[in-house]
């Protein structure tokens, strides 16, 4: 098992196109769009700088990236290819193929996480109060990373092949805009703000926001977010155990 | 043809095994939706043997083979293997298997042969060395491509290296040659020799007549999700009526006379022209001297395993066709 996860991982790394999504995109939109903005420029309605807003954003947004793309098309071409059924020919536990899915996806995360930090903190200068701070922003985007990654597990089992793309790319984009990680909410009508403080990437980023504020992540953000993970897990080992009966 | 006899006796031959049987399906039922798949399937294999599983599109073979891996549950009736479920016996390296390989594409994308067959050799509770399979199944000068640019034929020996990665003891095989040319083919099935020589028990599906002709010791006809024939190829030839007789008469036949003949399995008369099918060439045409005919240019000849298994088809669905 544990060489399928290394080649997950290594086949992952060896991706251009997808380590240019999860890494220097993220990057270059955090430059494009806060680049502009001076230090001391607050978003609106927070007490949160341009770049510190837009570093958690993108780093989240990166994140969200390479757990979510990768894994959701992947499993819908591998399941439709054969691959899936040829792996369960061989002593792989069950379960295998997603726990190397996620660990893959969970190292992936990791570049396009600190990436934008390092272009923040040299290109505009980002600093936090105290160095457990970047620690504890790389740790808690990292682990809330879990959410999306399940829910990549599930939408690779509920879509095929033709229709895993389109479906990933308007729940990505939704998500993402919606939650915030593309600019600040606040600048949205107020029955779309409220629809999009209940999705999970608005408490994704929240974490991060808190944490750059010298706080600890709100309890509700922490809630919502264990909620999500429940949910799209359950949702994925569901799609997963019905897939198995009928391959 | 206007006259068959039914092919006779189906199921297993009776066999003096001594070991028990490597798979086992006992009154296995199978169906999507209204469509019956597998209808109260008996079969048993036994150690050592090398067994293709023959039949028409939808006969009913990659259901068999999905429901010996374990791929699918039968919906009555019982699947062993190795006197223990498919999932457990492949748990533990008992059966390596390749599948038929999928429309885009089977393997693991983005990764080099070597490290596909490493992964193959790694989940295998008894792996061999890496090099030993590639080199076994001839990929060892492209051991360095990528799994998903290589051709049909390549990639179909990689397939075959990820399923004989490890001591299995039973080898799987759906429709193994499909997309190779004639050398590698050749090269294939020679692989397969050495392991069958080796004492494992080898099962493949596939529609190359000629293959099961020349590589099996025993052949499974399928049809409709059951076994219509099970024999060496020579007895399904046999079964079928292994030899066609043709002649000309001077005069118009006499056609009951004919239908008489010792040994006769299928008679057609057009004009003075007679062709029949007999599993006793020599005792069907001492009759035809023995009737006081006087046959031109008389010809006998073998059937093929082709024919011989469109025959043992055929008379197994005119019947049922005519009775809607």
């Amino acid at each position: 098992m544990t060489t399928l996860i290394k080649l997950e991982i290594l086949r992952a790394l060896r991706n251009r196109k997808f380590m240019f999504f999860t890494v220097i995109y993220p990057s270059a939109l955090f430059l494009m769009i806060a680049g502009s903005s001076g230090k001391t420029d607050l978003v609106p309605g927070t007490r949160l700088s341009m770049p510190l807003y837009y570093m958690v954003a993108m780093a989240s947004f990166g994140a969200l990236t390479a757990v979510l793309m990768g894994n959701s098309e992947r499993i819908a071409k591998e399941r439709e290819g054969g691959w899936v059924r040829q792996l369960r020919l061989t002593s792989l536990p069950g379960r295998g193929y997603v726990m190397a899915k996620i660990a893959s996806a969970a190292v992936a995360t990791l570049p396009s996480i600190v990436v934008v930090f390092i272009v923040a903190a040299a290109a505009k200068g980002v600093r936090l109060g105290a160095a457990w701070e970047w620690i504890a922003l790389t740790g808690a985007i990292w682990a809330g990373s879990l959410v999306f990654a399940a829910l990549g597990v599930a939408i690779g089992y509920l879509a095929s092949g033709d229709a895993v793309r389109p479906l990933t790319m308007i729940i990505y984009f939704g998500l993402s805009i919606l939650g915030g990680l593309w600019m600040p909410t606040t600048t949205y009508p107020r029955w779309l703000q409220n629809v999009g403080d209940w999705l999970p990437t608005h408490a994704y980023a929240a974490l991060g926001q808190a944490i750059e504020l010298g706080n600890a992540p709100h309890l509700k953000d922490v809630a919502l977010l264990a909620a999500y993970l429940v949910l799209f897990a359950g949702a994925a080992a569901w799609l997963y155990r019905k897939d198995t009966r009928t391959a | 043809m206007t006259a068959t006899t039914a092919p006779s006796a189906t199921g297993d031959r009776a066999r003096t095994a001594a070991a028990p049987p490597v798979v086992s399906f006992t009154g296995v039922n199978k169906s999507y939706g209204t469509v019956r798949a597998v209808a109260d399937l008996e079969l048993h294999l036994h150690p050592g043997e090398t067994i293709a599983l023959l039949g028409p599109n939808g006969a009913g073979k990659s259901s068999t083979l999905d429901l010996l891996l374990g791929l699918r549950t039968p919906d009555s009736g019982r699947v062993e293997v190795f006197g223990t479920t498919p999932q457990q016996a492949i748990a533990r390296g008992h059966v390596g298997a390749m599948l038929q390989s999928g429309v885009t594409g089977c393997l693991m994308e983005g990764v080099t042969v070597r490290e596909l067959v490493r992964l193959a050799c790694d989940l295998h509770p008894h792996g061999y060395p890496v090099d030993e399979v590639l080199e076994r199944a001839g990929i060892t000068d492209i051991a360095g491509r990528k799994v998903n640019k290589l051709s049909g034929g390549q990639e179909q020996r990689v397939r075959f290296a990820f399923a004989t990665a490890g001591a299995s003891d039973l080898i799987v095989l759906d429709e193994p040659t499909t997309g190779m040319d004639v050398a590698s083919r050749q090269t294939f099935w020679g692989t397969m020799r050495e392991q069958a020589r080796q004492g494992r028990t080898i099962l493949f599906a596939t529609h190359y007549l000629e293959e099961a002709d020349e590589i099996a010791d025993r052949v499974i006809v399928l049809h409709r999700g059951r076994v219509l024939a099970d024999g060496s190829s020579a007895e399904i030839k046999a079964m079928a009526g292994a030899r066609r007789i043709s002649f000309t008469l001077d005069g118009p036949p006499d056609e009951a006379a004919l239908r008489a003949l010792p040994a006769l399995t299928g008679l057609d008369v057009s004009g003075r022209t007679v062709r029949m099918r007999s599993t006793d060439a020599d005792a069907t045409v001492h009759a035809v001297y023995g009737l006081g005919l006087y046959p031109r240019g008389l010809e006998v000849a073998g059937l093929g395993l082709e024919q011989a298994f469109l025959a043992i088809t055929d008379a197994a669905t005119t019947p049922e066709e005519a009775g809607r």
